[in-house]
């Protein structure tokens, strides 16, 4: 299951995490919503946020799991 | 056309576009709704588009973040630097951000130029 797979990617590339959600958003394991809190966000800019998430995601982003990827990230300031 | 122009071409429009959306389809067409999201956010804040459809070709796309480090599409340059995709631009024109960041790097009266166009690189 897609949901899965993310979640543990994101899980082990974010190991202190507060807040780890993985949506399904249309139901077919292909478009995903992800939130994602951590301190490693702590003082970036979005864009090096995003950048981190996109990273910890290449895998699946690269082999066509991921079809469409939205990101919301939360530091813990 | 070779690797090598388009990659060329590409730099072009971010290097040389004051805000340039790399978008699927164009803003009389958009064909994904990232885009629109992208899109939308910058025509809010008063923003001048160049806009590059990148679904012509997936050498485009390839190129495109080959050169941002960025995955996914829509990407927005202004002047030349990657200011992010829909959630990012989005996120920034909530807080304020994305017009000031617009100010910043086009000067305070960037809203004369708004309006859109589409540039091909292929």
């Amino acid at each position: 299951m897609a949901t899965e797979r993310l979640r543990a990617l994101l899980a082990h590339a974010f190991p202190d995490t507060t807040e780890l959600c993985v949506e399904d958003r249309t139901g077919t394991g292909d478009h995903f919503q992800v939130t994602v809190a951590s301190a490693r966000f702590d003082g970036l800019s979005l864009l090096e946020q995003h950048r981190l998430v996109n990273e910890a995601l290449a895998e699946p982003l690269a082999d066509g799991t991921i079809h469409e990827l939205r990101i919301k990230t939360k530091g813990t300031a | 056309m070779s690797a090598t122009e388009l990659s060329e071409k590409i730099k072009q429009v971010i290097e040389g576009e004051p805000v340039a959306l790399f978008m699927k389809g164009t803003p009389q067409m958009v064909m994904c709704g990232n885009s629109l999201r992208a899109l939308e956010a910058l025509r809010r804040a008063g923003a001048p588009v160049v806009a590059v459809d990148i679904l012509p070709d997936p050498a485009i796309r390839q190129e495109l973040s080959a050169q941002s480090g960025w995955p996914t599409i829509p990407q927005v340059f202004v002047k030349g630097e990657l200011l992010g995709g829909a959630d990012i631009v989005e996120e920034l024109e909530q807080t304020g951000q994305l017009e000031r960041t617009l100010e910043e790097k086009l000067g305070a009266g960037y809203r004369d130029a708004r309006g859109e166009k589409t540039v091909a690189v292929f």
